[in-house]
């Protein structure tokens, strides 16, 4: 088309100048040549400008299709990266404020972990007291009742005791044995005559 | 092809201006009638300029092109008319 454009351009030119100036006026069959060739220009001239016109219509039309398909991709971007940062909004959101269910299970949770323990009663010693210490000199000493008290620790205890409990009772209580005829009672009467007697 | 497609409507219009010279050079009575057409599109074309901006409501063009338009048949008329005599 564009090649069928500049071809009638170029005759178009060729058909206005050549016979005029080549060929004789006064010559009959010339100046007819001339005419003809004049209406020729004329419509290889018209014929060229009409293609020409189309081609330039067609160019813009495609500019156009171009224009709107780039049109077309910059707003599907535009509105991928729109989408996609409102849903990051609303992840950001949905994780800055959780649901009324997970917000009670965290404050019950940080409830538990910082509530108050209830006081428990002081554990008893594992070890009895007074027991031998490996670091201790190695002097032996004697003990007295079942909790291997030394002998002024057991007369202080005992005589503390005393002021509430008989005899008795408070050898029961300190050496853990019954009254009776056993090897125990007999030691631990022993011990306490003993200590009483100091 | 905007400007190869002008190109060639002012080929065509300088063709055609040599044209009615040749037409004008075959009798005299077609002369008189070529050169009262030429007068009278003179005058047509001198009034275009005076009144342009009404002609240019009427045709539904802008002034400036109306303007072109004038100049351009000017110049097509002059070459076209100087080739065939000149030649």
């Amino acid at each position: 088309m564009q090649l069928k454009m500049w071809v009638l351009t170029g005759a178009a030119v060729t058909l206005w100048l050549a016979p005029l100036v080549a060929l004789n006026k006064r010559i009959g069959w010339h100046k007819s040549m001339q005419g003809l060739s004049l209406c020729g220009a004329v419509a290889c001239a018209v014929g060229g400008g009409n293609i020409a016109r189309k081609l330039a219509d067609q160019a813009e039309i495609e500019a156009l299709k171009l224009r709107a398909v780039k049109a077309d991709v910059e707003d599907e971007i535009a509105t991928e990266v729109y989408v996609s940062r409102t849903q990051r909004q609303q992840e950001a959101e949905a994780i800055l404020a959780p649901s009324n269910a997970e917000m009670e299970e965290v404050r019950e949770r940080l409830e538990a972990l910082y509530k108050p323990e209830p006081s428990k009663p002081a554990e008893p010693l594992v070890q009895p007291l007074n027991q031998p210490d490996d670091n201790a000199l190695a002097v032996e000493e004697e003990t007295f009742t079942s909790l291997n008290l030394t002998k002024n620790q057991a007369i202080e205890l005992i005589q503390k005791l005393r002021s509430e409990l008989n005899q008795t009772q408070t050898i029961e209580k300190l050496w853990e044995c019954k009254k009776g005829g056993s090897e125990a009672w007999k030691r631990a009467y022993a011990q306490f005559k003993s200590l009483m007697d100091e | 092809m905007r400007a190869a497609s002008l190109a060639n409507y002012f080929v065509a219009g300088c063709a055609t201006s040599s044209l009615l010279g040749w037409v004008a050079s075959l009798h005299p009575m077609s002369f008189r009638a070529i050169a009262f057409l030429t007068a009278a599109s003179f005058i047509l074309w001198g009034l275009c300029w005076l009144l342009d901006f009404s002609v240019s409501s009427w045709l539904k063009i802008p002034v400036a092109t109306l303007q072109a338009l004038l100049v351009a048949a000017l110049a097509m008329a002059v070459i076209g008319a100087g080739v065939l005599l000149c030649s």
